[in-house]
C-alpha cells in the first residue's frame, strides 16, 4: 500500500520528517518497507528555451547549444541529445545544481567549447527511465520555472499493511494510528450532515448474509470531465490512474478512508439496486469487457435488468459511469468478507475494493464516506445532490469487550495498573465503559480479550516489556535422539572424507523411477515436471552433483547427504543416508604413493564401519535395475538399502572424458541403522577385561576354483568351530587369466587366522592342531588347495 | 716380583693409551665395534692381561686387579660416548635429509554443510535453554497446517497459488508450524520444543528464492509463560548466535496463530551491518488452543490456565548471509569448491 507523505499530512498535524514518521509507523506495526521520492527537488533546474544548435567543432556526437532559461542573457550549452528541435524546452541544470549521484554542474570545457550548464533527460532528473534524449516540456511551460514546480518532490511511503488492519488501507487511518503513537494530531474529515432514510425503492438487501448496510445517494446534472491537476497528481502519486472526474472522487476517497464507492449512471438503472446472490448461470460483463459467469455464491448488485455489479468486487459496463452520464447513483456499502472472499476466488478477480471488503470495511465510516464523496463531485463535478441517504439495513451495534487487568499483567509480564491500560486504550479511540471498553466502528479486528491485550502491548511498546529468561527443561525426545544419530553420522563421515550434500527434496519424476521403493508421491499443482515429485531416493540427487562436480574439474568425489525420501506407502517419509563415491583414492601428493580409482569396496568398508564394533551391517547379493554390481544392504536381518557400482553406460554420461574409476553408490534407511547400532551404551558394546596372553597368527596361502567367494572360505573356516579361533583376514587375492602364477581358473586367496586363549598362553601344538582341523575342512568344503 | 708388577702397571698403562686413541680415532659404528671386540672381546687385549693375574701373589692380586678394573672402566666409558657420539651423529645426518617445507599429507577430510551448522548452532543454544526437538512430517494435512492454526478456509494463503497440494487433498507444510499442533495434540502442556524442518512455498525459485526452505520453529507452553518470556529467550538465543553488538527489533506484526505478533528484525556485523528480517514470533492466540483441545477431546490447553509463546525463522536467507553466497541455490548445487569450505 502507497501513502504519499503530502496526502497523510492533510490529516496529521506533525512537524515529525518522513523517516521519524516511517519509524512511528513501523513501531506501530504499520512496516515501512521503503520511502520513495519522486518529482525534482533539486535547485537550479529550469525549464530553458532552445534558441539555437550548432555542430559542435570538435566532436561529431555533440551539438552547441543556445538556451535561454529566463536570466536575461542565453546561456552557451554542450549537449550529446539528438531528441530535441530547436523552439523545445527543457530541463537546464545550471551551474550549482547538484544532480542525484552528488554530481555537482559547472562551467566548463567539453571539447574545446564552453558549457555553461546541462540540458537533462528524465533518468538524470531521477524522474525515472523514461524514453532516451532530453525531457522534453510542454510548450506552455513559462521559461525559467524551476522543475521543483513542475514535479513537486513527493515521497511515498510503500507500507505492507497486515490483513487484519483494513482500516489502515487509508490514507486517514494511517494518520489516525499515527496520532494515537504520538506523532501529532489527527485532523478530522469534516462532511455536511445528510438525512438518511430507508426506501426499498432506491435500495435493499435481499440477501443479508451478503450485506449488512447498503447505501444509495442520488446526484443529477453532473458533468462527466477529467479531474483537476490536484486530484490527478494524488492518484498518481500513490500508483492509480486518472480515470474521470467522477471515478476519480470514489477512488480518492477511498485511498482516505478506506472506503470502496462506486458510482452507477443512473440512467441505466432500472427500478431499485437490490444485493442479492446472482442466480445460477446469470452473465455479468465487467467494467474491464470481460464476462462472467456467476454462481448463487456470488453476491451481486442488481436491478430489474439483472446483474449491475459483483457487490464490493466490480461494477459492470453497463451500468458505469461514461461521458454522457448526467445522474449517479452513488453506492457505499458494507458487504460481508467471507461472502467476498468466496466470490474472490471463485471469480478470479481481485481489486482494490474487493481488496478493503475482503478484509472488512468500518461500518458507520461507510455513510460519512458517501457524504464526503457526494461533497467532491458537487465540486468539481457540478450537480445536485438527493437531500437524503437512502439506506437498507444499519451498521451493526457497537461492540463492547471486556478486559481484565490481571490477564494483561500476566500475559505480557509487565506490571500496568488498570488506569494506565485505560489510558493507553483510549489513544486508540475506544471507550471505557462499566463492562469494558467500547470499540471504534472502524476496528472489526477486536473481539476478543486477547486482542485488547495486544493493543496494550503494541502501544507500551517492546522496548518496555522485560526480557525474561525461564522455563523448565524438558526431557530429551525421540526426534532429540534421531537428530543426535544423526549428527554424530555426520560429523563421522565428514571425519572420513565426506562432503555433506543437501539437495531439493522436489524433483523430476523420470529421475525418481529407478531407485526409489515404492510409489513416487506427486504435487498435483507442481512449477513444472523437473519439480513435480517428491524424491523416493537421494541418489538421482547425488549422481547430479557428480556431475557439476567433475565438470569443475574435481579428481575425487565422496558426498553423503542424510535427508528424507518419499513414497505413498507407509511410511511415507522415512529419512535416509545416501552415498557417492568416485576418483582417486588419495589426492596427488610428493611421496610418490600410488592413487588407485576408489571402488565399490572402499564405500562397502565405510558402511561396515558405521555398524560399529556391533558387526551389525552385513550384505547380500541383490540384482538392481541400474547398478550391475549390487548389494542388498542388511541391518540387523532387515533389508536396510543398496549398495551398489553404477552401470559403465550410466557412468559415462554422468562424468567427465577421462574421469578414472566407477561410480559407487550406496543409501541406507537411518532409522533402521540407528535401531541397530544404538546412541547410547547398550549391552554388545559392554566390554569384559581385556585379554591378557598374546595371540598367535598363522598365514594360510589358498588355491581356490574362482567361482568360489571368500564368504564360502570364511563359513568353512567358521564351520570347524575352533575355539580358540578369532579372527580371520583376508590379506592377499590374486588370479592370473594366463595362467603362469595360478592356473587359469583358480585364484589365490591368502588369510591370516588369529588364536587366542582368554586363560593361558597357546601352546604350538594345539595351534597346530587346530590349523590342521581348518585346512581340512577347507579342503572338503571349498575344495582348497594349500600352496607353498 | 715387585718387578713384575711393575711391569705389568706399564702395561696397564700403555694399554690404556692404546685403547683410548683406537676410540678416539674410530669414525663410525663398524670401527668402533672393532675396537671394543679388539679391547674389550674374549681374546681382546684387556682380558688377555687379566690372565696374567694368575702369576701373582696373593698380596698383588687385589692391586693388580683394581688397577684392571680401572682399565676396563676406563674403555667401556670411553667406548660408550663414543658410540652415543656417533649414533648423535648419524641420526642428525639423517634427519638433516628432510626436507621440513614441504606440505603435510594427512587425510582427506570431508566437510558439513552450511545449513546443518547452522541448524546444529540453533539446536545447541535451544538446547541450552532446555528445548526439545519435535517433529513432523512434509506431508501435512489442511487441518495441521492452517485449520488449526487459526487460518481459515478462505485465507489467501491456502490457495493453489501458494501451496503445493497432492492429489489426495494433502499438501506440502507451508511453515514448520504444523509441527507445534502435532506436539501439542500428542502432549499435555508443559511443552518446550524446537523443530528444525523443510518447509514449502510456491515460489519461483530464483537467486534469493527457494520452493523449498528450511525452518526452525519454536513452542513453549506452560501457566503463566508471557511476552517477557518470549522477548528474553530470543534475544538471548540471537546474541548468542551472532554475539554481543547484535541488535534486535521487534516489529508488531500480524499472524494468525500468535497474538500480540511480532517480525524481528535483527542487524549484526556478520550479517553485513544491515537490518534484516529474521523471524516472526508471539504468543500463541487462544483461537489454537481451542483447536488443539477439540482434537484431544479435552481441555488441558485451556487459555486460562496456561499460555505460550512460539516463533520461527528461516535458515536459508541465514545461510546465504552468513556464507556471503551471492545465490541462495548454491546451498542446493552440492559443488565442492563452495562445501569444501565449511569443516566440521
Amino acid at each position: 500500500m502507497k501513502i504519499s507523505l503530502s496526502w497523510l499530512r492533510e490529516h496529521l498535524r506533525t512537524d515529525k520528517s518522513a523517516s521519524e514518521i516511517a519509524r512511528i509507523l513501523t513501531d506501530a506495526g504499520l512496516e515501512v518497507g521503503a520511502i520513495e521520492s519522486t518529482g525534482v527537488a533539486i535547485p537550479k533546474v529550469v525549464a530553458a528555451r532552445i534558441l539555437e544548435s550548432v555542430q559542435h567543432p570538435n566532436a561529431d556526437r555533440l551539438s552547441v547549444c543556445k538556451v535561454d532559461d529566463g536570466s536575461g542573457a542565453p546561456r552557451q550549452i554542450v549537449c550529446g541529445a539528438k531528441n530535441y528541435k530547436v523552439g523545445d524546452i527543457v530541463p537546464l541544470a545550471q551551474p550549482g545544481a547538484v544532480m542525484p549521484g552528488d554530481f555537482k554542474i559547472k562551467v566548463g570545457k567539453l571539447r574545446g567549447v564552453e558549457s555553461e550548464g546541462m540540458m537533462c533527460s528524465s533518468k538524470e532528473l531521477g524522474l525515472g527511465e523514461g524514453a532516451d534524449g532530453l525531457l522534453i516540456l510542454s510548450p506552455e511551460t513559462r521559461v525559467g520555472t524551476p522543475l521543483s514546480e513542475l514535479f513537486p518532490a513527493e515521497e511515498v511511503f510503500e507500507i505492507e499493511i497486515t490483513p487484519n488492519r483494513p482500516d489502515w488501507l487509508g490514507h486517514h487511518g494511517v494518520a489516525r494510528e499515527a496520532a494515537a503513537f504520538g506523532c501529532g494530531e489527527l485532523i478530522g474529515i469534516t462532511s455536511p450532515p445528510v438525512a438518511a432514510k430507508e426506501n426499498p425503492a432506491v435500495a435493499s438487501i435481499s440477501a443479508p448474509e451478503a450485506a449488512s448496510l447498503y447505501s444509495i445517494r442520488r446526484i443529477d446534472g453532473v458533468k462527466v470531465g477529467t479531474s483537476p491537476e490536484w486530484l490527478r497528481k494524488r492518484l498518481e502519486s500513490v500508483g492509480l490512474r486518472s480515470i474521470n472526474n467522477i471515478v476519480d472522487v470514489t477512488n480518492f476517497v477511498m485511498l482516505e478512508t478506506a472506503q470502496p464507492l462506486h458510482a452507477f449512471d443512473a440512467a441505466k438503472i432500472d427500478g431499485a439496486l437490490t444485493v442479492r446472490f446472482a442466480n445460477h448461470g446469470e452473465s455479468f460483463t465487467a467494467l474491464d469487457g470481460k464476462e462472467y459467469t456467476l454462481s448463487v455464491k456470488d453476491p451481486v448488485i442488481a436491478d430489474t435488468k439483472g446483474a449491475q455489479a459483483v457487490a464490493g468486487i466490480t461494477g459492470g459496463i453497463v451500468s458505469g459511469v461514461s461521458e454522457s452520464t448526467i445522474s449517479l447513483l452513488l453506492e457505499s456499502a458494507v458487504f460481508e468478507p467471507s461472502v467476498i472472499r468466496r466470490s474472490i476466488r471463485n471469480l478470479g478477480i481481485s481489486t482494490d475494493s474487493s481488496y478493503r471488503f475482503e478484509r472488512g470495511v468500518d461500518a458507520r465510516g461507510a455513510l460519512d464516506a458517501s457524504t464526503r464523496a457526494t461533497a467532491l463531485i458537487v465540486e468539481l463535478a457540478g450537480g445536485t445532490p438527493a437531500p437524503e441517504l437512502i439506506i437498507a439495513g444499519s451498521p451493526n451495534a457497537s461492540r463492547i469487550l471486556a478486559l481484565r487487568g490481571d490477564s494483561v499483567r500476566s500475559l505480557l509480564g509487565i506490571t500496568i495498573d488498570d488506569t494506565a491500560i485505560e489510558t493507553l486504550l483510549t489513544k486508540l479511540g475506544l471507550k471505557k465503559v462499566e463492562a469494558g471498553f467500547e470499540i471504534p466502528s472502524w476496528r472489526n479486528d477486536l473481539t476478543r480479550e486477547i486482542d485488547l491485550i495486544e493493543e496494550v502491548a503494541r502501544l507500551q511498546g517492546i522496548g518496555n516489556i522485560p526480557s525474561l529468561v525461564r522455563g523448565i527443561p524438558s526431557h530429551s525426545s525421540e526426534a532429540d535422539r534421531s537428530y543426535d544419530f544423526a549428527r554424530g553420522l555426520r560429523r563421522r563421515l565428514a571425519g572420513m572424507g565426506f562432503h555433506e550434500a543437501r539437495s531439493g527434496t522436489l524433483t523430476g519424476s523420470l529421475r525418481q523411477a529407478d531407485f526409489s521403493t515404492g510409489a513416487v508421491v506427486t504435487v498435483r499443482n507442481p512449477m513444472g515436471e523437473e519439480h513435480s515429485t517428491l524424491r523416493a531416493s537421494l541418489i538421482p540427487g547425488l549422481l547430479e552433483a557428480v556431475t557439476r562436480n567433475l565438470r569443475h574439474g574435481a579428481t575425487a568425489v565422496r558426498l553423503f547427504e542424510i535427508g528424507r525420501v518419499y513414497r505413498q506407502e507407509e511410511p511415507q517419509e522415512r529419512t535416509f543416508a545416501g552415498f557417492l563415491l568416485t576418483g582417486r583414492s588419495l589426492p596427488e601428493n610428493w611421496r610418490g604413493e600410488g592413487s588407485r580409482p576408489l571402488d565399490l569396496f572402499d564405500l562397502k568398508g565405510i558402511l561396515e564401519a558405521l555398524g560399529d564394533c556391533t558387526r551389525e551391517i552385513t550384505f547380500r547379493p541383490a540384482t538392481h535395475a541400474r547398478l550391475p554390481l549390487a548389494l542388498e544392504i542388511v541391518i540387523a536381518g532387515k533389508p536396510a538399502g543398496i549398495l551398489g557400482l553404477l552401470s559403465l553406460a550410466d557412468t559415462r554420461e554422468a562424468t567427465v572424458g577421462g574421469h578414472q574409476g566407477g561410480l559407487v553408490v550406496a543409501e541406507l534407511d537411518l532409522a533402521l541403522l540407528q535401531e541397530a547400532v544404538g546412541t547410547a551404551f547398550k549391552e554388545a558394546s559392554r566390554f569384559g577385561a581385556l585379554p591378557k596372553f598374546p595371540a598367535v597368527r598363522r598365514d594360510l596361502a589358498l588355491l581356490l576354483d574362482t567361482s568360489i567367494s571368500y564368504s564360502a572360505v570364511e563359513h568353512a573356516v567358521l564351520g570347524a568351530k575352533e575355539e580358540l579361533l578369532s579372527g580371520i583376514t583376508p590379506f592377499d587375492v590374486f588370479s592370473d587369466p594366463k595362467g603362469e602364477k595360478v592356473p587359469a581358473g583358480k585364484k589365490s586367496l591368502a588369510i591370516a587366522l588369529t588364536f587366542l586363549h582368554p586363560d593361558r598362553t597357546l601352546t604350538a601344538v594345539e595351534v597346530n592342531d587346530a590349523l590342521t582341523r581348518i585346512v581340512a575342512r577347507l579342503r572338503e568344503a571349498a575344495g582348497a588347495e594349500i600352496r607353498g | 716380583m715387585e718387578n713384575q708388577l711393575a711391569q705389568l702397571g706399564v702395561r696397564i698403562e700403555s694399554l690404556r693409551i692404546e685403547a683410548l686413541s683406537a676410540v678416539a680415532e674410530a669414525s663410525d659404528a663398524v670401527g668402533l665395534k672393532e675396537a671394543r671386540i679388539r679391547f674389550l672381546g674374549k681374546t681382546g687385549s684387556v682380558s688377555l692381561l687379566s690372565e696374567g693375574m694368575r702369576n701373582l701373589s696373593k698380596e698383588e692380586r687385589p692391586v693388580m686387579g683394581k688397577l684392571l678394573n680401572e682399565l676396563r672402566d676406563a674403555v667401556t666409558t670411553a667406548l660408550d660416548s663414543k658410540e652415543s657420539a656417533l649414533t648423535a651423529q648419524a641420526d642428525a645426518a639423517a634427519l638433516a635429509l628432510i626436507d621440513l617445507s614441504l606440505p603435510g599429507t594427512g587425510p582427506e577430510v570431508g566437510s558439513l554443510h552450511p545449513l546443518t551448522l547452522l541448524v546444529d548452532r540453533a539446536v545447541q543454544i535451544f538446547r541450552r535453554l532446555g528445548f526439545s526437538i519435535a517433529d513432523g512430517p512434509d506431508i501435512e494435512t489442511e487441518w495441521h497446517c492452517f485449520d488449526a492454526l487459526n487460518t481459515p478456509a478462505d485465507h489467501p494463503a491456502r490457495n493453489e497459488q501458494d501451496t503445493f497440494y497432492l492429489p489426495d487433498g494433502r499438501l506440502l507444510r507451508t511453515h514448520t508450524s504444523s509441527i507445534q499442533i502435532r506436539t501439542m495434540v500428542a502432549n499435555p502442556p508443559p511443552i518446550r520444543i524446537i523443530a528444525p524442518g523443510a518447509a514449502y512455498r510456491r515460489d519461483e525459485v530464483d537467486a534469493t528464492h527457494l520452493a523449498q526452505f528450511t525452518q526452525m520453529e519454536g513452542l513453549y507452553v506452560a501457566p503463566g509463560v508471557s511476552l517477557a518470556d518470549l522477548k528474553g529467550t530470543i534475544e538471548f538465543f540471537f546474541l548468542e548466535l551472532f554475539g554481543p553488538g547484535t541488535e534486535i527489533r521487534f516489529r508488531p506484526h500480524f499472524f494468525p496463530f500468535t497474538e500480540p505478533s511480532y517480525e524481528i528484525d535483527l542487524r549484526t556485523e556478520a550479517l553485513g551491518g544491515k537490518w534484516m528480517e529474521l523471524a516472526g514470533c508471539g504468543m500463541v492466540d487462544p483461537a489454537v488452543f481451542e483447536e488443539v483441545n477439540k482434537k484431544r477431546g479435552d481441555s488441558v490447553y485451556d487459555s486460562e490456565k496456561v499460555s505460550g509463546f512460539a516463533f520461527g525463522f528461516g535458515l536459508d536467507r541465514l545461510a546465504m548471509n552468513l556464507t556471503g553466497v551471492p545465490d541462495i541455490r548454491m546451498l542446493t548445487e552440492n559443488d565442492l569448491r563452495f562445501l569444501s569450505r565449511f569443516t566440521a
